[in-house]
C-alpha cells in the first residue's frame, strides 16, 4: 500500500519535471506566434513575426554564418577527429594519458575560460601578425577544437566495441593496408561517422559562449543576433528564430541519434 | 535440435557422407609447415614460445593442445602471420615466409569469435577474400555458390550475419576460410562456443572435411577429448615449450612427463620411491613392471590408467594384485567409476558398465593389473 | 639473412610510431596550438599590468590578483569579493537542488518499463539540446513582469508590485537547475540501473524500516554517480555566463560576468585572466577530487567525466 503511493507521488514529481523542463521551450514557441507583442498575454495567432524575419537582412545574414561556422566546423572536425580516435584504437596499448588529457580538455574547459583565452590568442597575434583576424575564421577553428574530442571519442569508442579479431579477419582474408580501410573500417564506421557529424553541427549551432568571444563585427551567428536582440529590448522576432532553431537542431540530433543506434547493431 | 543444419537440398554434397575418399571440386595444394627455433616474447617476462621446432606434415590434421597460456595461440597466430616471432623461422610449403604479411599468406583462419563482418551480408563474408585477392565477379559467385552447398548453408547466404545462431556462424566462418582454398587451415578453437551437443557433432564434420579435402589443418584447443577425436598427431604444449608431439593414442597412452599425463587426464600418478629391472616402489607397494619400461633415471611417476584395473574376481598369474576399499562410486551409465582407497592411498578405477557386479561403498575390493599396462613418466 | 629480418622488424616498429604519429599529431598538434598555448598565454596575461586600453603590458605584477580580492585606486570595495561568495553559493545552493529533484527522477526511471526507459531519458535531454540563450530568454519571457508567476508572487508579497521575477538570484537559481537538471539524472539513472538488487533485498530483510534499508544498501551504491554528476554540474556551474548574466542583473553577477566584462565594456585583461585561473583552479581541483573519491568509492572502476 505504502509503495503504491510512493509509486504514484514519483508519478507526479516525474511529470512536474518533464512540465519544468519544457515550459520555457513551449513558451517560447507559443509566443512566436502571438498576434500581439506582448510577452505576457497570448492575443492570437499570427505568423507576422516569421515573415518579420524574412526582410530582416541582420537574421538571414546571422542564419548564414551559422549555417557556414557548423558545416566547414564539422567537417574539418570529422578529419582530424576520426584520425584521432583510430590512432586511439590502433595504439590503446601503448601510454596514450597525454593523448587522453588533451582530448578531454577543451571538454572540461569552462566555457568563458574557453573563450576568452581564444580570443586573447588571436587578437594578440593578430596585432603582430596580421594573422587571425576576428571573424567566421576564428570562429571555425575554436569550433573545431571543442567538435575534435566529440568525434574522436565517438570513432574511438565504436571500434572498441568490435571484435578485434575482425581487423585481423580482414588482413587473414588478404585485404592489403588500403583495402582493410575501403572494404572494412570505411563501411563499419560510417554510421559512427555520420553521427559524429550531426553531433558536431548540433554542438556548433548550440554554441553561444565561445562564438560569442571569438567572433568578429561581420561574423554574428543565429545565438549572438539573438543575444543583442536580448540585450536590447525582448522582442517576439526572437521567439520566432528560437522557435525555428529548436526544430532545427531536433532535427539533427533525431539523425544523429538514428545513425548511432543503427550503429550498433 | 540434434541437426541444426536445414535438409541438405543436393545429395551428392553431403559432407557426412565418407563414401568418397577425396572431393576434387575444389582444388587445393596443401602444405607442409615447418618452424625452427620459433621464439616470441611478450613485454619484458611474459615467454609465449621459448624455442619451438615442429614439422606438420602436408594434409595432416594437426592439434596444439595445452591449457590456457601455454602459447599455443600465439603458435597459431604466427602461422598466421598476425603476431611476429622474435626468433626463429617458419616455412610454409618449404618457403620461408616469416616476414611475410599475413594478406600474403596462403593461410586462412577460423576464429574463436567468427569474426564474421557485421557489415556485410553471409555471401559478401564468404566472398570477401576471394574479393580482397581480386578475382573476377563470376569467379567469386562460383565458388560462393559452391562453398556454401559444401557446408550445406546455402539458403542462407543472403541473410545478415546477426541473423544466424552460433552454429550456422561457425559453419560461415569455416567456408569463409575455405573458399579461399589456402594451403594451412588455422583453426582457434573454432568449438569453444557451442554447447556440448553441436560440438561434438561438428568434431567429427570437421574433421570428415579435412580429410576429404586433404588439407592441411593446425587447430588449437584446451579439450584433449576434442584433440584426441579429431587429430592425426597431437602437439602438446605448456610453458611455451612442446612437451610431446605424438598420435593421439601416443600421447594418452604414453605420455612423456607428469604434465602431459595430467593434462590428458590421468588421476593415477604415483611417484617412484625405488626401482629395479622389473619392479618399482610407490606408496601402493611393489608393483611388477614390464622390463620394456626400465629407465636410466631411477625416480619418475608411474601411471596407472583406471580402466586397465580389474575389480574382483579371480587374479591372473603375473598380474599385480593389491586390496582396496571402495570410498566413493559414480555412475556414469556406460561405465562406472570408482574411487579406491589403497594402502592409504587414492586410486580410480573404471569399469565398463556390461553384466558386472556394482561394488558398493565400503566394500574391499581385489584389484588386479598387467604389468605391461602400467607406464612410466618422466617428472 | 638473420640481420635482414631484424631490420626489417625494426622497420616495423619504426612503421607503428610513423602511424601513430600521423593519425594523432593533427588533433594533438591542432588542440596545443588553438587551446593549450592559448589558455597558457591567457595564464601569463594574469601577471602582467594592465595597459591604458585594457591590454595587457609589461611589467610583470599580482597587480590583477590584488584586484580581484577588490583593492582598486578608491581602495578596498567588497564588490568582487561578493561576486566569488555569490559564485560559490549559487554553485552549491543549485548543485544541491538539482541533486534533490534528479535523484527521485533518475530512481523513478528505472521503475519504468524497460522499452520505456530510453525515451524517458531522451524526454530529459532533448530541452538541453536547444541553445542556452534561448532556453534562458524562455525564463525570461516566464518570470517577466506581468506574467501569471510574477502575479502569483506579487500576490503572496514575495517580490514588490509591478515586478518580475527577474531580475534576481532566484531567477539565476532557477536557471542554474532547470540548465543542469539532465547532467545529474544520467550519471545518476546509469548507477540505479547497476543497482544491485540482491544487495537491497537483503538490505530490506535485515532493516524493517524501509528509510535505514535505503541509506545502507541503495545511497551507497549510487554515490558514485552522485559524484559524476556533481562535478558534471557544479564545475560548469561556477564559471556560468550566459544565466547570470541575462536572468541575474547587476546584483546577480557572477565570476563568468566578472571574467568576461573584464575582455569587452571595462577592458582589464589581466583581471580577467586572474579570475579564469581560478576558474582552472576549481575545474582541476574538482576533477582531481573526484578521481580520488571515485578511485575509492568505484573499487577500481573510473568514474567518466
Amino acid at each position: 500500500m505504502r509503495k503504491r503511493t510512493l509509486q504514484r507521488g514519483l508519478t507526479t514529481f516525474w511529470w512536474a519535471t518533464i512540465f519544468f523542463l519544457y515550459l520555457p521551450l513551449v513558451v517560447v514557441m507559443l509566443f512566436s506566434f502571438n498576434a500581439s507583442n506582448s510577452a505576457a498575454n497570448f492575443t492570437g495567432f499570427s505568423l507576422r513575426w516569421y515573415t518579420r524575419l524574412l526582410g530582416n537582412e541582420q537574421i538571414i545574414s546571422a542564419f548564414w554564418n551559422s549555417l557556414v561556422l557548423a558545416s566547414v566546423s564539422s567537417v574539418v572536425a570529422l578529419a582530424i577527429g576520426s584520425l584521432i580516435g583510430y590512432g586511439m584504437y590502433r595504439h590503446r596499448h601503448r601510454k596514450l594519458g597525454w593523448l587522453i588529457v588533451l582530448i578531454y580538455l577543451p571538454i572540461v574547459l569552462p566555457d568563458i575560460v574557453f573563450g576568452i583565452s581564444e580570443m586573447a590568442f588571436f587578437v594578440s597575434i593578430h596585432r603582430y601578425t596580421g594573422l587571425f583576424q576576428p571573424g567566421l575564421g576564428t570562429m571555425i577553428i575554436a569550433h573545431v577544437t571543442f567538435q575534435i574530442p566529440f568525434v574522436a571519442l565517438i570513432v574511438y569508442s565504436r571500434l572498441v566495441g568490435l571484435d578485434a579479431t575482425l581487423f585481423e579477419a580482414a588482413k587473414d582474408l588478404y585485404a592489403t593496408p588500403f583495402k582493410r580501410a575501403v572494404h572494412f573500417l570505411m563501411p563499419t564506421l560510417k554510421p559512427a561517422l555520420i553521427s559524429a557529424f550531426f553531433l558536431s553541427f548540433t554542438l556548433s549551432i548550440d554554441d553561444f559562449v565561445i562564438s560569442f568571444f571569438t567572433a568578429g563585427p561581420e561574423s554574428a551567428t543565429l545565438p549572438i543576433y539573438i543575444w543583442g536582440a536580448i540585450k536590447k529590448g525582448v522582442s517576439p522576432e526572437i521567439n520566432a528564430i528560437a522557435t525555428l532553431m529548436i526544430g532545427a537542431v531536433a532535427i539533427a540530433a533525431v539523425f544523429s541519434l538514428m545513425f548511432n543506434r543503427q550503429g550498433r547493431h | 535440435m540434434t541437426n541444426p543444419m536445414p535438409a541438405p537440398e543436393v545429395e551428392h554434397s553431403d559432407p557426412l557422407d565418407d563414401t568418397r575418399e577425396k572431393d576434387e571440386s575444389m582444388p587445393r595444394e596443401a602444405s607442409s609447415i615447418e618452424l625452427k627455433g620459433l621464439r616470441k616474447q611478450f613485454g619484458k617476462d611474459t615467454v609465449a614460445l621459448d624455442g619451438v621446432d615442429l614439422t606438420i606434415d602436408a594434409g595432416e590434421f594437426f592439434t596444439l593442445l595445452g591449457p590456457s597460456g601455454c602459447g599455443k595461440t600465439t603458435l597459431l597466430r604466427i602461422l598466421a602471420g598476425l603476431e611476429e616471432p622474435d626468433a626463429g623461422k617458419l616455412l610454409i610449403g618449404g618457403k620461408d615466409v616469416t616476414d611475410i604479411p599475413p594478406h600474403r599468406r596462403s593461410v586462412n583462419t577460423v576464429f574463436q569469435s567468427y569474426a564474421l563482418f557485421p557489415h556485410l551480408s553471409v555471401r559478401d563474408n564468404l566472398a570477401f577474400g576471394l574479393r580482397m585477392r581480386g578475382e573476377s565477379s563470376a569467379e567469386r559467385e562460383r565458388k560462393v555458390a559452391q562453398v556454401a552447398d559444401f557446408i550445406q548453408l546455402g539458403s542462407l547466404v543472403e541473410r545478415r550475419v546477426d541473423q544466424l545462431s552460433g552454429g550456422q556462424r561457425q559453419r560461415i566462418a569455416l567456408a569463409r576460410a575455405l573458399v579461399c582454398e589456402p594451403n594451412v587451415l588455422l583453426l582457434d578453437e573454432p568449438l569453444s562456443a557451442l554447447d556440448a551437443g553441436l560440438r561434438g557433432q561438428l568434431q567429427v564434420e570437421l574433421q570428415r572435411i579435412q580429410k576429404r579435402l586433404g588439407m592441411t589443418f593446425v587447430f588449437v584447443t584446451h579439450d584433449q577429448d576434442e584433440a584426441m577425436v579429431m587429430s592425426d598427431r597431437i602437439a602438446v604444449l605448456d610453458s611455451g615449450i612442446i612437451q610431446q608431439v605424438g598420435t593421439p593414442s601416443e600421447v594418452y597412452e604414453h605420455p612423456v612427463n607428469a604434465f602431459v599425463a595430467r593434462f590428458m587426464g590421468h588421476d593415477n600418478l604415483f611417484a617412484i620411491q625405488r626401482s629395479a629391472d622389473n619392479w618399482v616402489d610407490t606408496e601402493l607397494g611393489r608393483l611388477q613392471l614390464d622390463p620394456a619400461q626400465q629407465r636410466s633415471e631411477q625416480q619418475g611417476w608411474l601411471l596407472i590408467r583406471p580402466e586397465t584395473l580389474e575389480l574382483g574376481g579371480e587374479v591372473p598369474a603375473g598380474y599385480n594384485r593389491l586390496e582396496g576399499t571402495v570410498k566413493e562410486r559414480l555412475y556414469r551409465g556406460s561405465r562406472i567409476e570408482y574411487r579406491l582407497e589403497v594402502n592409504g592411498v587414492t586410486l580410480m578405477a573404471v569399469a565398463s558398465n556390461v553384466g558386472q557386479r556394482l561394488h558398493a561403498v565400503g566394500d574391499r575390493v581385489t584389484v588386479s593389473f598387467c604389468p605391461e599396462d602400467l607406464v612410466r613418466v618422466a617428472a | 639473412m638473420a640481420e635482414i629480418s631484424i631490420a626489417l622488424r625494426g622497420r616495423a616498429v619504426v612503421s607503428e610510431t610513423r602511424h601513430l604519429l600521423f593519425s594523432v599529431m593533427p588533433g594533438a598538434v591542432w588542440i596545443i596550438v588553438f587551446l593549450v598555448l592559448p589558455s597558457v598565454y591567457l595564464m601569463a596575461v594574469a601577471f602582467m599590468t594592465n595597459g591604458p586600453y585594457g591590454q595587457p603590458q609589461m611589467p610583470l605584477s599580482l597587480e590583477s590578483f590584488r584586484q580581484l580580492a577588490g583593492f582598486g585606486f578608491l581602495g578596498w570595495s567588497p564588490g568582487n569579493l561578493y561576486t566569488l561568495l555569490r559564485s560559490l553559493w549559487q554553485t552549491l545552493l543549485s548543485t544541491v537542488l538539482v541533486v534533490i529533484v534528479a535523484y527521485p527522477i533518475a530512481y523513478y526511471i528505472t521503475t519504468c518499463r524497460e522499452k520505456w526507459r530510453p525515451i524517458m531519458l531522451l524526454a530529459v535531454v532533448v530541452p538541453s539540446w536547444t541553445n542556452q540563450v534561448i532556453r534562458t530568454f524562455g525564463w525570461m519571457n516566464l518570470l517577466a513582469p506581468g506574467t501569471p508567476l510574477s502575479d502569483a508572487a506579487q500576490a503572496l508579497g514575495l517580490i514588490a508590485p509591478n515586478m518580475g521575477l527577474y531580475p534576481s538570484n532566484f531567477a539565476v537559481t532557477l536557471g542554474l537547475v532547470y540548465n543542469f537538471l539532465p547532467f545529474m539524472v544520467l550519471p545518476l539513472y546509469a548507477a540505479f540501473e547497476k543497482l544491485d538488487t540482491a544487495q537491497v533485498q537483503a538490505a530490506q530483510d535485515l532493516y524493517a524500516a524501509p528509510l535505514r534499508a535505503f541509506w545502507h544498501a541503495v545511497f551507497p551504491q549510487t554515490l558514485p554517480g552522485l559524484l559524476a554528476g556533481t562535478v558534471l554540474v557544479a564545475i560548469p556551474a561556477f564559471g556560468m555566463y550566459v544565466i547570470p548574466e541575462l536572468l541575474g542583473g547587476g546584483k546577480g553577477m557572477m565570476l563568468g560576468n566578472l571574467v568576461a566584462n573584464q575582455f569587452a565594456g571595462s577592458a582589464n585583461w589581466p583581471l580577467g585572466a586572474a579570475g579564469a585561473i581560478l576558474m582552472l583552479i576549481a575545474t582541476f581541483a574538482g576533477l582531481f577530487a573526484m578521481r580520488r573519491i571515485g578511485k575509492r568509492l568505484g573499487g577500481g572502476e573510473e568514474v567518466v567525466i
